[in-house]
């Protein structure tokens, strides 16, 4: 490790505009000529609409589904068998599924005035009984959102396992019925979209607040029928992703057709209210856990009957069941479990259609398993580190397979529970338990798969397979060095980062290392940033691209210093060979601006080159953690406090251990929103009842604790340097380890939580029935 | 609707600009004076993302009306750049991490600043506090906390 590569706590090199003010997000972008758009959005959450009344005299400015017929259905389907196929139009036709859905578009000079034209349009419908409930959405005599359909679910998928002989074996079997609320993502940043027409290239060019520009632009081409050629996508500064902008969305398409259409600039722009009432739109699980277990622990087996509300329709390219189909292949999450029988259902319900958010189904699934281990723990007198330690993966049998076929790479996951509870003072809160005072502790263990590739994508058979990150490494006549990456950051500080792996393997100083990324223009195709796999994937294909860089500098500086060919080397930014050295910057002036010194031999593709990265196997690293929380609760008014948050976390090696600790700590203040604050209700009509950010509570600077991080290096055998994905890591775990603490906390007075967020309500109704 | 001017000074700068009566001081900054460091994130007084200071106090400026900003001074992120405070808070907020995706940067820097003044013997619990009106999605605060109580050590100890 040098002070700036790999492994160093480098300061961001993107800090600078944001402190300033100078960051360039899509509100910030006002083309001349610019037409600002409202949309008209469904009021209510299904009904059959017979008509739009557009106001008169702006008839020209409000467009609806038939005005714009260039646009075609937006179609996220997925190949698992038996997945029922929808289509999403961008404006509604025929029919409202949910609150919020777009119906028309209306143009202004100002958003204020194109609010105007909207609130002036009339709305002509039928209503029709609302599909409110995830769990009666099958019921006969359900109204059908999608009427082509037999009944309400996009996927049901099973294993089946015997596991009636476990009642006569076990020493303990426990059944839970767990739920987690519908959220809202809620990026400080909304989403975003400008769009422009360019008639000397013939190109539309649509710059987006989004996770996935390239993704994006394939998304433009099908629905409008253009070629990839004619759509370039731009990703600009992005106030925050959270998977709330992986997706391509039906706005995106409309203002790209307007700006087509009208050869005009038209922008939108996500209010807070569109943002939490119209795209509330993830985390929302049931499940019923029974778990069987032998008297010191060991699971026997478990069976998981979970169902997904996966909304209305079925979003581009993540589809409605990326969600609720990977709670079967998760559950078992880190442990060694060895009989599993499950049943997944992917609910259509007249909600906001569901996105992946940090840390996808593994933020339910950990709150299920690990709420289910605590209650056999209990049940057992087992203290939950002993349960835990019981059955996680140990670091021997790395890399392992579970019984669901995923694969660990590398960890030793019972130091990770170890760690942490040695990090805590059990022993008192025990004393304070005895002493009659109101707190608890609990433990949250799970590994997050990141960077899965498409060994893993293929059989989903969604609208993309991520396949090898591509990466293009070049230098500018002055000695720049440029990389050109498909992957955009939003916050993860890729600049920096990619530019320590750039010093790593050239050694040029970060400084003058640039990264050019959100701009489909500019950079190789990517899946995007998702997944936790920025680092794994684009740090892989920077460092490959960078070595041949080096490569191809190296025969030029051998020349120039008329060495013999195998004996210069690389090293700290310069092409070395016994004493004489020629700086990289040298090498770069010799290309470009002095080519007739460079040798017969060179290499003609000069001082740039485009690989292509792929850890091999791909299924994914494997970063894992624990969390251990001490609460203390007030059981006259049901407020939870935290006091102490411990988290171990196994990254692999660490890129940017400053960076790293900064994902971390924002994922894990996200998952305490989760467990504690967060939740969009809905009323028995479909209706959203939190409008604003005073009624959906987002945790602030009093809520969240000063978190304590542990780090484990457990190198990845698979990646370049051994980095795992970790970027949503930290909002995995929060639920299960806060919620535990709260029944540790409540299980003198026989109470327990099963519902998320543990609000004040939901703890005092516990409590109350415990009574 | 109707367009009436308006005279603020705004960075040390008198301008005059027309505004609708309904617009918000938020939208007059960044679409007439292009000035779109301060940033919206609900628009209705929850975030904090459009903290600016008027009249020499942060305020949230998507809900004050331009209107009512007639005759104030005020300041954006881009109006201090001469001042010492805030170009310790930039300083600290880069080495503590205090800052992801940079939407509640400027918002928090100006947040901060007056708490940096106000209150020079704010320990950790009152500057959490004192935050309680400037929400980020991305950091968990701990950066921009220690960010905080960092400068007001190095002004304690001078």
């Amino acid at each position: 490790m040098t002070e700036q590569g790999v492994g160093a706590s480098l300061r961001r090199k993107e800090d600078a505009r944001f402190l300033h003010g100078r960051g360039r997000y899509v509100g910030d972008i006002a083309p001349r000529g610019l037409l600002e758009v409202a949309f008209l959005r469904s009021p209510v959450a299904h009904a059959r609409l017979t008509g739009i009344g557009k106001p008169e005299g702006a008839e020209e400015r409000v467009f609806a589904a038939a005005d714009l017929p260039e646009i075609g259905p937006i179609r996220a389907n997925s190949a698992l068998p038996g997945f029922r196929a929808s289509d999403q139009p961008a404006l509604a036709t025929g029919k409202l599924r949910h609150v919020g859905e777009p119906i028309a578009a209306c143009l202004a000079a100002s958003r204020a005035e194109a609010e105007d034209l909207a609130a002036a349009c009339r709305l002509d419908y039928e209503p029709l009984p609302a599909v409110a409930d995830m769990l009666t959405a099958r019921a006969p005599g359900t109204p059908l959102i999608h009427e082509h359909w037999p009944d309400n679910a996009f996927l049901e998928t099973r294993r089946d396992e015997d596991l009636s002989d476990l009642d006569a074996v076990a020493a303990a079997k426990v059944v839970r019925r767990l739920r987690t609320a519908r959220q809202s993502m809620a990026p400080l940043e909304g989403r975003g979209v400008l769009a422009e027409w360019d008639p000397r290239l013939e190109q539309l060019i649509l710059t987006s607040s989004t996770q996935m520009p390239h993704v994006t632009k394939t998304g433009l081409a099908e629905c409008l029928g253009l070629d990839e050629g004619q759509v370039r996508v731009i990703a600009p500064d992005v106030g925050g992703g959270f998977g709330y902008k992986g997706i391509l969305l039906p706005e995106e398409l409309v203002c790209a057709a307007l700006a087509i259409r009208l050869g005009r600039p038209v922008r939108w722009l996500e209010d807070r209210l569109e943002s939490l009432t119209a795209h509330a739109n993830c985390r929302e699980h049931h499940y019923i856990v029974t778990a069987w277990a032998d008297a010191g622990g060991r699971l026997l087996g478990a069976e998981v009957d979970a169902t997904v509300d996966a909304g209305a329709y079925s979003c581009y390219p993540f589809s409605a069941c990326l969600e609720a189909a990977q709670i079967g292949s998760i559950f078992p999450g880190p442990y060694t479990l060895p009989r599993f029988r499950y049943r997944t259902v992917s609910a259509c319900t007249n909600k906001p259609p569901i996105l992946p958010y940090r840390g996808v189904a593994r933020t339910g699934v950990c709150y299920a398993m690990e709420t289910t281990l605590d209650a056999l723990a209990r049940k057992l007198g087992l203290s939950a580190e002993a349960v835990r330690l019981a059955n996680l993966v140990p670091p021997e049998a790395m890399p392992y397979r579970n019984l669901v076929g995923k694969v660990f790479d590398s960890g030793d996951y019972p130091e990770a529970v170890r760690r942490a509870v040695a990090a805590v003072d059990v022993p008192r809160i025990r004393a304070r338990q005895a002493a009659g005072e109101c707190v608890g502790f609990g433990l949250s263990v799970f590994c997050e798969q990141g960077a899965h590739g498409t060994s893993v994508y293929h059989g989903w058979g969604i609208p993309f397979v991520p396949g090898y990150e591509q990466a293009q490494a070049r230098f500018t006549p002055d000695g720049v060095l440029e990389l050109r990456t498909g992957v955009h950051s939003h916050g993860q500080g890729l600049e920096t980062t990619l530019a320590q792996v750039a010093h790593e393997v050239l050694g040029v100083d970060p400084a003058r290392v640039r990264l050019v990324h959100g701009d489909t223009a500019l950079t190789p195709y990517s899946t995007g940033t998702w997944g936790s796999r920025a680092m794994v994937m684009a740090g892989g294909a920077v460092a490959e691209a960078c070595r041949l860089l080096g490569e191809r500098a190296i025969a030029i500086g051998a020349a120039l210093l008329q060495a013999e060919p195998g004996t210069a080397t690389l090293r700290n930014g310069a092409v070395q060979a016994g004493e004489a050295s020629i700086s990289l910057d040298q090498i770069a002036r010799t290309w470009f601006r002095h080519p007739q010194n460079l040798p017969r031999d060179v290499d003609k593709g000069g001082l740039e080159v485009t690989a292509g990265y792929r850890p091999d196997p791909d299924t994914g690293t494997h970063s894992y953690a624990c969390h251990a929380v001490t609460v203390r609760i007030e059981t006259e008014t049901g407020l939870v406090t935290i006091e102490d948050y411990v988290v171990v976390e196994d990254g692999g090696r660490l890129v940017n251990p400053m960076i790293v600790d900064g994902q971390v700590l924002g994922g894990t203040a996200q998952g305490i929103g989760t467990a504690l604050y967060e939740e969009m209700p809905f009323d028995a009509e479909g209706q959203p009842l939190a409008g604003t950010l005073a009624d959906y509570l987002l945790p602030g600077a009093t809520e969240v604790p000063s978190i304590r991080i542990d780090h484990m290096e457990t190198p990845s055998p698979w990646t370049r340097f051994g980095q795992k994905g970790i970027g949503e890591s930290g909002a995995i775990g929060p639920p299960a380890a806060i919620i535990n603490a709260i029944n540790d906390a409540l299980a003198p007075l026989g109470a327990e939580v099963t519902d998320l967020p543990a609000t004040p309500a939901r703890l005092l109704a516990a409590i109350e029935a415990a009574r | 609707m109707t367009r009436r001017p308006i005279t603020l000074t705004v960075n040390g700068r008198a301008e005059t600009v027309l505004a609708e009566p309904r617009t918000h001081l938020a939208d007059l900054l960044r679409g007439e004076l292009l000035l779109t460091g301060t940033h919206i994130g609900c628009e209705h007084g929850v975030c904090g993302a459009c903290t600016v200071e008027v009249d020499g106090a942060p305020a949230r400026s998507c809900i004050l009306h331009a209107g009512a900003c007639e005759g104030s001074g005020i300041r954006t992120i881009e109006g201090f750049d001469a001042d010492p405070v805030m170009a310790a808070l930039r300083e600290a907020f880069s080495a503590e991490h205090a800052l992801q995706c940079g939407y509640c940067t400027p918002g928090m820097l100006v947040t901060a600043r007056d708490i940096v003044l106000r209150l020079p013997e704010a320990d950790e619990a009152r500057v959490r506090e004192e935050l309680a009106g400037n929400l980020c999605r991305c950091t968990g605060y701990r950066g921009i906390v220690h960010a905080i109580l960092r400068v007001l050590a190095e002004r304690r100890a001078t």
